[in-house]
């Protein structure tokens, strides 16, 4: 354990451009289905690999049977020229196989430092030698460039830093092949550069880099070669050069990207919410109106007050000053509640934590906002519950095998449609949908997005959140800039450019007065 | 396109009628074991007694379930059928009629329920310490009001209830179906049933879905508040006394026959079926074993293999193994 500072720099065993890891007909069934069909494929040591794919092309069971988490139906692993069972996490590891997933797996109750090491603590006689682990591990995050102290507790650091120590411990165990799911999902732009520092320098090292990500800007900033899966095919391999996004998007979907973000322009109708110099925890003195038949895009970094401002709008925070007006009066929305019966809707940000019950069934999360209406005094009427049930699953096309399926069992695109098919039934003027389209696939958001446009020419208004400025760029009708708590500017549709949107998000110094409002 | 989604467990209420099913036959199996076994196994006058014994643990589990289904817990359940003993002890002793006193003795659980809504919403305690608190207060106000001394009871009607049959089947008995039916209507066809479930599964998310998460972890400890405080008045009529001490650790025992039952601890799984013939599968290994000539120290040991052995088993299935 002593020698750890060593271990971060793995010794290269085969040069690079020579095969580490070969897939040869690898394959995975499941009951029911054939989540990957026979794979053939060969990782070079030390190059930057991504895997694109819609949720369910098998991205996620190609990682489970590389860390030995499942077994393989059949089909051979090699490792280093010779054959390799995969059989335990522990065997995959001992060979150098890592991976980094989305959700952060530690322990958030424990110290970085304590993470760092957990399993391979530094030990005395029994007794954890608990300052000079401290030390070891500043010293491996001071090298890796992380501003982070290891004397904390995990929990006490943001989701980003979370997963930039979960990085960081990946490193610190002799890694020679590490798997990276989704790990800029919650990280802001600076956390998310420093990640593609880290992962640039492990490569440098010798190490092989999976890189799994919906983002298609992140695979061309990072990877020397991609491959598509789709429906457990392995559509094909392309080196980065000789590719572009429109094709990826088109191996992935069998679709072209214009076809992507669907926009469809409706005339505004009556203001449907004002909010007037509005402040709470997180944000301050924020006023913006949304009127039906628009979409009012929110953008900005994660943490500049965009979810702590719709989250007051819809009653879960009190506001500390300002005033909300629903459809010209002015009104006090002091929970949820209250807010639901004005005629709003929240999906919110985080599927797990906010938006579902995972381990109900699919059916009750859709029903539960409109239990009310479907009983009739005491008993809820079975028919009714049924029906509406099937009705979203049917009419979003959520694939279920039946609405008695756990939520949990569905993947991440379609507990997505759960959280917004659960108020298509209640039928809200106001729809607020904050990050709709994180983890979810490609085919998927062009479903959602034609969703929206359905909503809008019902005559809904839509406040749309999300991180990712492309989505808020084509979709938005208004788009308002976000910076640490305040709304720093307003754009048109399309009125301004990428780099006007994104400088005024981050506030570099190169500002430009003309955005401001 | 969702691979991974297809092994996915099977609808859940098909799953938990199966488990229900399971139960009964484990329980069908021990009596003809028994019955076979002991020669008075089957006598009627056993069958009776066997009702009477498992019926009040039965109602507990029902209130302990729903509490459990939110993610919490009720340690106080004992304390509240030994306190409820005493107020209608009281209450009857002073003259009141037994209608009233049986009323206002609910109406004490109701309150005590209510409290522990209180401590837990307002207060931000968790489940385990506000109702471990109560556990051990209610005891002690109840030793306060009787000086330690039990309560003769000097009413032969309201002790001839819990002696009675009707229609050949203990009254007592009769309780857990009162006690039953409605809680089933309520948990499984009813929308506040359906939020018990979705706010032990992710209170976040149920109030963000409009439902009212406060208002339903009121409505569960106060339930299981009246069906400890119902308990009292039923084991009162058995005993003929009020005692603060009786019910010692009754609590555990609900707890026990609601997790053989199949109900999670982590919450939002769990019937109302389930915990009743946990029970009394419960009831019918002390009463067999009794039957047996087992050793009563035995008997306790016995339980406890049997709880791990249940859950055991149905962790398994849960898993899909």
């Amino acid at each position: 354990m002593t020698s750890t500072a060593q271990e971060l720099h793995p010794a290269p065993t085969l040069e690079p451009g020579r095969t580490i890891l070969e897939l040869k007909g690898l394959e995975k069934r499941y009951p029911g289905t054939h989540a990957l069909k026979p794979v053939n494929l060969a990782f070079k040591a030390s190059e930057i690999h991504a895997i694109v794919g819609e949720n369910g092309a098998g991205k996620s069971t190609l990682i489970k049977l590389l860390t030995g988490v499942m077994p393989r139906t059949s089909g051979d692993v090699i490792w280093e020229g010779k054959p390799a069972a995969l059989a335990t996490p522990h065997e995959a590891m001992a060979l150098g196989i890592n991976a980094v997933h989305q959700e952060v797996v530690l322990c958030r109750h424990l110290t970085v430092a304590a993470n760092m090491f957990l399993g391979e603590e530094d030990s005395r006689f029994g007794i954890l030698q608990q300052r000079a682990m401290v030390r070891e591990a500043q010293k491996i995050i001071d090298d890796l460039g992380f501003d982070l102290p290891a004397h904390v507790v995990l929990g006490d650091l943001t989701i980003g830093q979370q997963q930039l120590i979960a990085a960081a411990r990946a490193t610190v165990r002799g890694t020679k092949f590490l798997i990276f799911d989704e790990p800029t999902a919650y990280l802001t732009r600076k956390e998310a550069d420093q990640l593609f520092t880290l992962i640039r320098r492990l490569k440098g090292e010798g190490v092989t880099i999976i890189y799994i990500s919906h983002r298609m800007e992140e695979v061309f900033e990072l990877a020397d070669r991609v491959s598509v899966l789709r429906d457990g095919t392995l559509v094909g391999t392309r080196n980065i050069a000789e590719t572009n996004d429109a094709e990826l998007v088109k191996m992935m979907i069998n679709r072209s990207i214009e076809q992507v973000y669907h926009k469809e322009h409706f005339t505004p109708g009556a203001t449907l919410l004002e909010a007037r110099n509005l402040s709470g925890k997180g944000f301050e003195n924020v006023s913006m109106t949304v009127r039906a038949g628009e979409i009012v895009g929110l953008y900005g970094l994660i943490g500049a007050g965009r979810s702590e401002f719709v989250t007051t709008l819809y009653g879960r925070r009190r506001k500390s000053a300002g005033q909300i007006l629903w459809e010209g009066k002015a009104v006090q929305v002091n929970s949820e509640h209250e807010a639901i019966r004005l005629g709003m809707a929240l999906a919110p940000e985080s599927r797990r934590d906010q938006g579902l019950c995972l381990n109900l069934p699919v059916g009750l999360n859709l029903n539960l906002p409109i239990y009310k209406r479907i009983s009739s005094n005491l008993l809820i009427s079975s028919a009714q519950e049924k029906t509406e049930a099937d009705r979203q699953i049917a009419n979003l096309r959520i694939k279920t095998p039946t609405r008695n399926a756990l939520a949990s069992s569905l993947s991440g695109g379609n507990q997505q449609k759960i959280v917004i098919g659960k108020w298509l039934a209640h039928g809200a003027k106001l729809f607020i949908f904050d990050e709709p389209t994180v983890g979810v696939d490609v085919g998927t958001k062009a479903e959602i997005y034609r969703l929206f446009s359905a909503l809008l020419s019902n005559g809904a208004g839509i406040i749309l959140i999300s991180s990712y400025l492309p989505e808020v760029y084509e979709l938005a009708d208004t788009l308002h800039v976000f910076r640490r708590g305040k709304l720093v500017a307003t754009h048109g549709f399309r009125t301004a450019d990428h780099e006007e949107i994104l400088t005024q998000a981050l506030a570099e110094k190169q500002e430009k007065p003309g955005g401001q409002i | 396109m969702s691979t991974e989604a297809i092994p996915a467990e099977r609808p859940k209420r098909n799953y938990n009628a199966l488990f229900g099913l399971t139960l009964l036959a484990l329980l069908v199996l021990l009596w003809v074991i028994l019955s076979v076994a002991t020669p008075s196994f089957a006598s009627a006058n056993n069958i009776s007694n066997l009702l009477r014994q498992g019926s009040m643990i039965a109602i507990l589990a029902v209130g302990q379930t729903f509490v459990i289904i939110t993610g919490g817990i009720d340690l106080s359940v004992g304390a509240v059928v030994g306190f409820a003993t005493v107020i209608v002890a009281m209450l009857i002793n002073a003259g009141v009629p037994i209608f009233l006193a049986i009323l206002i003795t609910l109406l004490v659980g109701v309150a005590i329920g209510m409290f522990h809504g209180f401590g837990i919403v307002r207060m931000g305690l968790p489940p385990f310490i506000i109702t471990l608190a109560t556990l051990t207060s209610l005891r002690g106000i109840g030793l306060l009001m009787t000086n330690g001394n039990s309560i003769s009871i000097n009413n032969d009607a309201f002790q001839m209830f819990s002696r009675s049959s009707f229609l050949g089947v203990p009254n007592l008995f009769w309780m857990v179906i009162l006690v039953g039916i409605p809680a089933y209507i309520f948990l499984h066809h009813s929308r506040w049933g359906r939020y018990l479930f979705s706010v032990g599964s992710n209170a976040e998310a149920s109030r963000l879905s409009g439902v009212n998460v406060q208002r339903t972890i009121y409505m569960a400890y106060t339930l299981s508040g009246l069906c400890a405080a119902f308990v009292g008045v039923l084991l009162a009529s058995r005993i003929g006394i009020g005692n603060p001490t009786q019910a010692e650790g009754w609590e555990l025992q609900a707890i026990a026959s609601s997790v053989i039952g199949g109900t999670s601890l982590f919450g939002a799984v769990g019937s109302v079926h389930g915990p009743l013939l946990g029970a009394f599968i419960l009831a019918t290994i002390n009463n067999g074993a009794n039957l047996l000539n087992v050793n009563a120290f035995w008997q306790r040991i016995i339980t406890g293999v049997l709880i791990i052995v249940i859950v055991y088993f149905d962790g398994l299935r849960r898993r899909g193994k």
